[in-house]
């Protein structure tokens, strides 16, 4: 009964004019940052965050929040058209985003992003509505023991991330690690790797080093190169864009399971979209009874990350709420502008500002349906981008991803990280090394560091603690599984994968 | 050599211009440096005592955001600037005292490199456990402590916090060791908190008292020298049993060394102005902030003070990098 009254309540809130202009103005702001590569979610709130002090709170968040979903929504689009990532977590999408563009298939791919990012959403906010005192209550069970679990989980799962040799790849997971450890060491204070220059002693920002491998290290390959087949894509019509039965039916499951995992992510504070995405990717390889089709346009691969990252953001929502712990760095930013309007989140919230709790959420479906609105005609002006010629889109491009990099933080040093990593990634290209597992082990790796150190301490030094807590203890026995898994893969598909698989080994 | 020099020029700009300075600052738009990104207290301090100084001085003040490394990238960048009172910072307890004495591998002089224009605020901790906890006072605490060194746990948002830094001053107060439990934010420390996987900690007052309003959290004791309005009822230190307590953290305006003292002054009295206002008064109320306001010379008198404090009790817990 409460609940509907809050709906009510809510809807009343969120369809207000002025909630609707705002709402209106975010997700299409959100939209913008998404698609534009560089400038992300994170960057775009913290400049809009000052100009919302002199609008009504309520609005501001709806505002802000906007930004925050409505870029999860663009991101993947200069990933699928141009195998550049609109956003940092946006870089999984090209694996399999930018190959189905190749195929000529840019507009079915755009639709079904747009699709999954939607119901990705709407599933993260029916938990965030019906049960987030409850799902914040499973949240708080997890301890450091539970976090590296899950985190070894992940990094176990998606170690077989991208075709080619598995030993480039482990060798870019423990490269990406490596990178992971500059910074300052969290349990002593200690700078490590910081070559005595004051910036690096937060370590690398994960905008600039997935903009550069990503990014740049994209438009560095493309100098001097023709305009591909993607060039003479002409006029979108509708229909390209519906996936047909066959398609729907590869849809629906991964959507779903990402949908599942990005909830579960993103419920869990401190992490956040990049890892979602990740996980939901790896495990639809895993589960996938044609794992070779991922990396060439498989919509399974394109389906689950998209899901999982919508999914993500909107759980994060639920801790930041219901207890007032961010979900992740960027609502983290949203919990101090709700602080600078005199808003205090913590438990009280729902009972303190009902019309704000329930606007702010009645406010998410409003802003999806508007962004699935203008998403879908959005399609046929992006692939028109793609007509634009090279020397003149990349230059513009390239501009983008420093200012990008440069707003998170007003800092140069990072215009030079994001073109250091570009020439690092032009060359990781020339060779062979796949970039994504840098970026699954500079994500993973430290969390991975500090969880297991932070359970150790807690548990004086008995590594027994992940086998005693039962949460951690099972994660702990299906990453067991799932490698044990890697030394018997042949015997229930036979010789067909065996074939697909070496066909692939460059 | 470099300071030498910066010193001898300094020292020729102050002899042959004051009063013309003094009589025209400022002339262009003053820029405060935010230490963090936007949305945090430090932020929020600094935007509001902007647009108050804005009208005070008839010329615009700029916030502007250079966050990393717990404030020192930002500090670090205002020891760059010139002094003339253009570029100023919204300095912490950890950029502007704690790391003086925590780190000889800055690439700056916490205490050397500014001249404090005003200690603005400052607010005390509070010590916190969850509210189904067997700790119902301070003295329970000191008690079990004493008996099992290392076991009580504390989490922090990292090395050399104010947070931190309580915690360690509890220890060499009560002649207890805490077992320190670091992670890379309070938000996250304050969810083991709650989930129970620590024991307490030494956290922001705004922030845990909606908890202890919602009855997740009790709170032992704050850190200050008097009860805090936020918290009515809770003692202090002092109350509970450790006499020569007290920890505050603390934000204020920061000049690079060498600046005219005619400008600190008239900076200070924009401060000072901005400080005496309704709105502000509304806006520290409802963060729990006390007004401090220190003049120029009280101000560095107060950091050599904070220094030596918290020197004693890096020494004391080996903290030194």
């Amino acid at each position: 009964m409460e609940i509907l009254q809050g709906l009510g309540l809510g809807l009343q809130t969120a369809l207000g004019p002025s909630a609707l202009l705002f709402c209106f103005i975010g997700v299409t702001v959100g939209t913008i940052v998404g698609v534009l590569p560089g400038v992300g979610a994170l960057a775009a709130i913290s400049l809009a965050l000052p100009l919302t002090y002199y609008i009504d709170p309520t609005d501001a968040l709806i505002m802000l929040a906007g930004i925050f979903y409505g870029a999860q929504y663009g991101g993947s689009t200069a990933s699928i058209l141009l195998n550049l990532p609109g956003t940092a977590t946006a870089a999984i999408t090209c694996l399999d985003g930018h190959p189905l563009a190749k195929q000529g298939k840019a507009p079915l791919a755009l639709f079904v992003t747009a699709i999954n990012s939607f119901i990705g959403s709407s599933i993260a906010i029916v938990l965030l509505m019906f049960f987030a005192p409850l799902v914040a209550r499973v949240a708080l069970n997890f301890g450091s023991a539970e976090y590296f679990a899950v985190m070894l989980l992940g990094l176990v799962a998606a170690s077989t991330l991208t075709v080619g040799s598995p030993f480039k790849a482990l060798a870019m997971v423990a490269f990406g690690i490596a990178l992971g450890l500059v910074g300052t060491d969290v349990n002593t204070g200690q700078f490590r790797y910081d070559f005595g220059l004051l910036p690096l002693t937060d370590g690398f920002s994960l905008v600039a080093v997935a903009m550069g491998l990503f990014g740049v290290a994209e438009i560095i390959a493309n100098i001097g190169q023709p305009p591909g087949t993607l060039h003479k894509l002409g006029r979108v019509r509708f229909k390209d864009m519906l996936p047909d039965r066959q398609q729907w039916r590869e849809i629906w499951p991964p959507t779903l399971r990402g949908s599942a995992i990005g909830s579960f992510v993103g419920a869990l504070p401190g992490t956040g979209p990049g890892i979602a995405s990740l996980m939901s990717y790896a495990a639809e390889k895993r589960i996938s009874r044609n794992p070779e089709k991922f990396g060439n346009g498989a919509l399974e691969g394109l389906s689950a990350p998209e899901a999982a990252n919508n999914a993500s953001v909107q759980a994060a929502f639920i801790p930041t709420l219901s207890l007032g712990i961010p979900g992740d760095a960027v609502v983290a930013v949203l919990m101090g502008a709700m602080m600078l309007h005199g808003i205090s989140p913590g438990p009280n919230l729902i009972n303190d500002q009902p019309t704000m709790f329930w606007g702010l959420i009645m406010s998410f479906w409003v802003g999806n349906l508007i962004l699935l609105v203008l998403n879908i005609p959005l399609i046929g002006l992006w692939v028109k981008l793609l007509s634009i010629p090279y020397h003149v889109l990349y230059p513009c491009i390239f501009v983008f991803i420093c200012l990008g990099v440069y707003s998170a933080d007003n800092s140069t040093f990072d215009i030079f990280v994001v073109l250091a990593f570009g020439v690092v990634g032009y060359g990781m290209r020339r060779f062979g090394f796949p970039a994504t597992p840098v970026l699954l082990g500079f994500i993973l790796g430290p969390l991975l560091e500090e969880h297991f150190r932070r359970a150790m301490l807690l548990a004086r030094g008995d590594p027994l603690v992940f086998l005693e807590r039962p949460i951690s203890a099972a994660f702990l026995a299906v990453s067991a599984l799932l490698l044990a898994s890697a030394f018997w893969p042949r015997g229930r598909k036979g010789k067909a994968e065996e074939a697909a698989d070496s066909g692939l080994d460059p | 050599m470099k300071n030498i020099i910066k010193g001898f020029a300094l020292a020729a700009m102050t002899l042959t211009a004051p009063m013309a300075m003094a009589q025209s600052f400022p002339e262009s738009p003053i820029t405060i440096v935010v230490p963090f990104p936007p949305g945090g207290s430090t932020d929020l301090l600094a935007r509001k005592i902007g647009e108050s100084m804005a009208e005070t001085l008839g010329q615009p003040v700029v916030v502007e955001n250079r966050g990393g490394a717990g404030g020192t990238v930002g500090a670090h960048y205002v020891t760059q600037a010139d002094p003339d009172g253009y570029t100023l910072l919204m300095g912490v307890t950890g950029s502007n005292a704690i790391s003086a004495v925590l780190r000889d591998d800055l690439p700056y002089s916490p205490t050397e490199d500014f001249d404090p224009v005003s200690i603005v605020i400052s607010s005390p901790l509070v010590l916190v456990v969850q509210s189904d906890s067997d700790f119902e006072s301070v003295q329970d605490v000191i008690d079990f402590a004493a008996e099992n060194p290392e076991t009580f746990t504390h989490g922090t948002p990292g090395v050399g916090t104010s947070m931190h830094m309580a915690a360690e001053l509890f220890g060499l107060e009560s002649g207890t060791t805490l077992l320190h439990v670091p992670y890379s934010g309070s938000a996250d420390a304050l969810k083991d908190l709650l989930g129970g996987q620590i024991d307490s900690m030494f956290g922001d007052i705004l922030v845990t008292s909606e908890h202890v309003k919602a009855g997740t959290l009790r709170p032992l004791a704050v850190t200050g020298t008097q009860e805090h309005f936020l918290l009515e009822g809770v003692p202090t230190m002092a109350e509970a049993g450790l006499e020569n307590y007290a920890a505050f953290s603390w934000q204020g305006l920061f000049a690079p060394a060498g600046t005219p003292p005619e400008v600190l002054d008239t900076l200070y009295g924009a401060v000072s102005t901005a400080l005496a206002t309704d709105e502000l008064k509304a806006v520290f109320a409802e963060r729990g902030f006390l007004v401090e306001g220190m003049a120029p010379a009280d101000s560095k008198a107060f950091i050599a003070s904070e220094v030596e404090k918290w020197g004693r009790v890096v020494d004391a817990a080996g903290l030194k990098q």
